[in-house]
């Protein structure tokens, strides 16, 4: 036998003094208000890590309190509000946002008053036999306050445990199932965040409305981050943002023939001129990230150069920074994407194409397949001797590959799709290192072409570091080159072929018999 | 899960008063302690207000794992439960005696709360006798107040006798003074005498005799608990931290 769980209540509505009954059975109930109501504030990652995770992070009076809907209430002090969790002080609350990116900032989420209350139960002697610590929410934007209680368990005294149970429940009305429903009352006006949803289509929708779906939905992820990215929180804003446009334009030049030729030509053109302004400070960000990896690939003494250039690098991410906000705010970013949004509300406003009408299923198992067979036709023939460009070539018919398994997954069975993905993405992931260190090295290059100062000693100094980075990444590219050809062959096993033949192939030749 | 006992052959030195305030220091540092009261008076589960078990009598303690776990009472205190004796614990050496390897049927019966606690601390009767010599045995560390009197100086060295008798390991002995009124000269040598005699064994910390701890009659609670900035709560304070550092090594 072991010591009992606490239990947790989540009730809308307030402690009403009507309810403050004097006795629990044969006990006597004790009210105890510490202090007047205090302020509160609910923070969560932008993307609604904790929430999604069925927590609350709350913070007030210099204490952080993490709810838990399944769990054990922790807190811990807080000298002051929360930021990136690896930042935090330790404690038990820290330990338990460990599944937080280490990428995204805690924020502000919603305000309010706080007042606490415990209820005591007592015998004759004055022991306590239980005892529950009510929390009134009250959020600054909303009416109806919300109730937390927690009954401590007390090993031993079981029956005043549920008593106090029953006598919890009917102060206010359960919440419940879950977590959200606390959110709805604290944040009415939280908006949800998903940055990969699952669209859903059906098998005999037209191509024309799949994509616009997709594009819309993807338009609408990429502004919801534009606050983010102005107020520079972390860089996952403009990581998202980027993610989204370039779903975007993959849709309108994947799905060829959906839009006609003018409209592909000028909705390429209008995403891409949105997307290239965002490029430099994104490497940037990706090279600011990678700082403390970058100082250990070299020895100490090559350190001070690196210095130098993450000087350098930080001041300019600053300019892009007010660039990318100036940009933001600008009427003629403002028109650009607004028209575009507009473009895809109107109706009849885009012009569709020849394949504009086919279904969606048949559609998606033709591209699917197409692109899984030039993936194979490339990787096959890959050796030693082939230059490097081809393999750059297969990581982007793979990309394209992924984006449409994953634009498409809903009209195919889950477990499949899924497996699949998780075998693309080992070869993905080899794929996107060989890039990777090749895009640093030609940018690093760049950099130490470019870099000149009046400081002839310094100049000599960042050439070298830079110089030994790239000698080592371009060690690692070749290592990461070298791994291409096995992870194909795992990659390309039967069973993985027979299920690519059976989900796509196979429909479409059946289609074609059909037609 | 460590188990220490606070153990006394004399009656009337702050054993029980060093049970409580101990059991509740070592909680507030956030370690699961279990205070076990083994004295029939039944006196430290008095200082916590929770009244005798009526279902765990006679040898259910040692035999029924399920009674025992249920006489266990959550005190007013976070993470620290209570074990609440009754007039029948009296009678333990009666049901040890009768019991086969009596000496390891207390460690047996504490076994069975093993993942709930960091700590078990055993408030033990003033006597040696059956259930003693099973304290001795299962206990990690056994605390003896001490207080700086010839008469207690006597019944210390008749503890130690009686481990080396038995072959009991006199190490897991922690002995510390108890009472004490610095006021009193016989007091002092008293001290440095037992200091000098049993050298590194006696705790640094000593509790002073107050009147703060004679209270605890009154408040029943722990004396850290009403006067923590008073001379005997930080005194016990101090002594834990000793005894936190003894159970680390």
């Amino acid at each position: 036998m072991s010591i009992p769980d606490n239990k947790h209540f989540i009730l809308l509505g307030t402690l009403q003094d009507n309810t403050r009954a004097s006795k629990l059975g044969k006990l006597k109930l004790d009210y105890q208000t510490p202090e007047d109501s205090v302020r509160f504030t609910l923070f969560d990652s932008f993307d609604q890590e904790i929430r999604h995770s069925g927590k609350a992070l709350i913070l007030s009076q210099n204490v952080l309190t993490l709810i838990q809907y399944d769990g054990e209430t922790l807190t811990q002090a807080a000298p002051k509000a929360p930021g990136f969790v690896s930042e935090m002080d330790d404690g038990p609350v820290k330990r338990a946002l460990g599944f937080i990116s280490p990428l995204r900032r805690l924020l502000a989420v919603g305000q309010g008053t706080l007042s606490r209350t415990v209820i005591i139960a007592l015998d004759s002697e004055e022991k306590t036999h239980a005892r529950a610590h009510v929390h009134t929410l009250q959020a600054d934007k909303s009416g109806t306050p919300i109730t937390l209680a927690t009954i401590q368990a007390l090993r031993g005294y079981d029956e005043a445990f549920a008593l106090m149970s029953r006598h919890i429940a009917q102060l206010g009305y359960p919440l419940g199932p879950d977590i959200y429903s606390l959110y709805e009352q604290l944040v009415p006006d939280y908006t949800p965040y998903n940055p990969k949803p699952v669209l859903f289509i059906t098998k005999n929708e037209q191509a024309f409305k799949v994509a616009n779906d997709i594009v819309t939905t993807h338009v609408q992820i990429a502004r919801q981050n534009e606050p983010g990215i102005m107020a520079d929180y972390d860089t996952e804003f403009l990581h998202d943002y980027r993610v989204s446009l370039r779903k975007v334009r993959s849709v309108i030049s994947l799905f060829k023939g959906v839009y006609n030729v003018e409209q592909t030509l000028q909705l390429k053109k209008a995403f891409a001129d949105l997307m290239s302004p965002t490029g430099r400070m994104r490497d940037l960000d990706v090279y600011l990230l990678d700082r403390q990896h970058y100082y250990e690939l070299l020895p100490e003494s090559l350190h001070d150069g690196l210095t130098i250039m993450y000087g350098i690098f930080s001041k300019e991410r600053e300019k892009e920074l007010k660039k990318m906000k100036s940009l933001l705010k600008s009427s003629a970013y403002k028109q650009s994407i607004e028209g575009l949004e507009k473009l895809y509300l109107e109706p009849g406003a885009l012009q569709p194409g020849p394949n504009a009408d086919r279904s969606a299923y048949l559609y998606a198992c033709e591209l699917i397949w197409k692109r899984y067979s030039k993936v194979c036709k490339i990787a096959r023939a890959i050796d030693q001797t082939t230059p490097d460009e081809t393999v750059h070539d297969l990581r982007i018919h793979c990309k394209k590959l992924r984006y449409l398994m994953d634009f498409f997954s809903l009209l195919f069975e889950a477990n499949t799709i899924k497996s699949l993905l998780k075998s693309l993405k080992v070869l993905q992931d080899n794929l996107g290192l060989f890039n990777d260190y090749s895009v640093q090295q030609v940018s690093l290059q760049e950099f130490v072409q470019n870099h000149t100062s009046r400081n002839r000693e310094k100049d000599l100094q960042v050439a070298k570091s830079v110089g030994a980075l790239i000698v080592i990444l371009s060690q690692r590219q070749l290592e990461e080159r070298a791994k291409v050809v096995s992870n194909f062959e795992k990659f390309d096993s039967e069973s993985t072929q027979q299920k690519f033949r059976e989900l796509f192939k196979h429909q479409q030749t059946k289609a074609e018999v059909k037609a | 899960m460590r188990i220490i006992a606070c153990y006394s052959n004399k009656g009337g030195v702050g054993k029980t008063a060093a049970s409580v305030n101990i059991a509740y220091e070592l909680a507030q540092s956030g370690l699961r302690t279990l205070l076990c009261d083994l004295d029939p008076q039944g006196a430290s589960g008095f200082y916590f207000r929770v009244k005798p078990s009526k279902k765990l009598k006679n040898e259910t303690f040692f035999k029924d794992v399920k009674r025992f776990t249920q006489a266990i009472r959550g005190s007013d205190f976070d993470y620290l439960d209570v074990l609440p004796a009754n007039m029948t614990f009296r009678d333990f050496d009666i049901f040890l005696s009768r019991m086969k390897n009596s000496r390891s049927r207390l460690k047996k019966a504490l076994k069975s709360v093993n993942n709930d606690y960091d700590v078990v601390l055993l408030d033990c009767p003033p006597n040696i006798s059956a259930l003693s010599e099973s304290v001795f045995k299962a206990a990690d560390h056994i605390m003896v107040p001490v207080i700086p009197s010839t008469l207690s100086e006597r019944t210390f060295e008749q503890l130690l006798d009686f481990f080396k008798q038995h072959k009991l390991p006199s190490k897991k002995l922690v002995p510390f003074f108890s009472m004490v009124q610095r006021q009193k000269k016989m007091h002092t040598e008293t001290m440095e005498r037992m200091r000098s005699n049993y050298k590194k064994s006696f705790l640094n910390e000593s509790i002073p005799f107050s009147t703060d701890v004679e209270k605890m009659g009154v408040h029943r609670a722990p004396v850290m608990s009403y006067a923590r900035s008073r001379p005997a709560a930080k005194a016990y304070q101090v002594l834990c931290e000793e005894l936190r550092e003894t159970i680390k090594s």
